[in-house]
């Protein structure tokens, strides 16, 4: 595991964010920069030569992976599929307002009304 | 030793895959396919966290990420390319001997189609009922694109939509040649309150 490749994931996320046409697109961008960003704090609590952080009576001789990054991500992900599908809910919004969902042409009608 | 390294050789591979698994989707045009795309990406991700000793956050990204998101994609994908219509006039103007072959049903048929939308006429009593004064707060409080009525005294078939949306303007345009049919656009107020 490198963390370098997981950063161009995130990278590639948010060049995605900045070069996407329509709304849905930055929303499967959204996810990406999630799940790279999930990586990245799980490979950083991934410390040489630990095991999978489930204990009995005695500690495991090469150490344990950080637990605690490994419970803030789960929730990450449960609040990142609440966001998505919030993002969504006003994408159909902006849809029956709007007729359409790419930006372009909803930026030009709000700055020509 | 060897079975560390065939860890790390894995690891890397699937980064790789990762790395062309996001491009793929940034770079795709179709959304249908994209969901796909990215249901492969979580699993990937998923197989990733098992590497980096999280068991627990890939059994809830399995779950949610390639299970409930693709689901959520998916339904509001279909929504999203609907085109609801209220119609209040009732009569041979959409259904005609007992079948969609009224003047206005082909006509919207003809616009949605071209504009790769999902027609959906309803005729909801209680929305129906409603008077005419209601039918700008009628399209603002509810999903509602368009609401067909019939003005009795000039005999013409009134349609009402937003003026925010780009397709009520279409509507406008397509429907110019027909002289029974008038398209009347709601003054904009704000949005989202």
């Amino acid at each position: 595991m490198n963390p370098l490749l997981t950063f161009v994931v995130i990278l590639i996320g948010f060049y995605g964010l900045s070069t996407s046409t329509n709304i849905i697109k930055s929303v499967f961008c959204v996810t990406i920069i999630e799940s790279g960003v999930i990586l990245l704090f799980l490979n950083l609590g991934n410390l040489d030569g630990g095991v999978i952080p489930v204990i009995g009576d005695t500690l495991p001789v090469g150490g344990i992976a950080d637990p605690l990054p490994q419970a803030l991500m789960i929730t990450t992900i449960v609040i990142g599929s609440t966001v998505t599908a919030l993002a969504l809910m006003l994408c159909i919004k902006v849809f029956h307002h709007y007729g359409t969902v790419e930006w372009a042409e909803i930026l030009s009608r709000e700055s020509g009304k | 030793m060897g079975n560390l390294d065939m860890l790390s050789l894995t690891a890397y591979a699937l980064q790789v895959l990762l790395i062309i698994m996001a491009v793929s989707i940034v770079v795709h045009k179709n959304n249908g396919t994209i969901i796909i795309l990215i249901t492969t990406f979580s699993l990937i991700t998923a197989s990733l966290y098992v590497i980096n000793k999280a068991p627990d956050v890939a059994i809830a990204e399995v779950a949610i990420g390639s299970a409930i998101i693709p689901l959520i994609y998916v339904i509001s994908i279909s929504r999203q390319r609907e085109f609801i219509v209220l119609d209040k006039a009732m009569d041979d103007f959409i259904i005609a001997d007992n079948a969609f072959t009224g003047v206005g049903y082909v006509l919207l048929k003809r616009f949605t189609d071209f504009y790769h939308l999902e027609l959906n006429i309803c005729n909801d009593v209680r929305l129906c009922s409603l008077g005419a004064g209601r039918d700008q707060l009628l399209c603002e409080q509810t999903n509602v694109d368009l609401i067909v009525s019939k003005d009795d005294e000039r005999n013409v078939y009134v349609l009402k939509g937003k003026a925010s949306s780009i397709l009520t303007y279409k509507l406008e345009a397509m429907a110019r040649d027909y002289d029974n049919i008038e398209v009347v656009k709601f003054k904009d107020r704000d949005f989202g309150d």
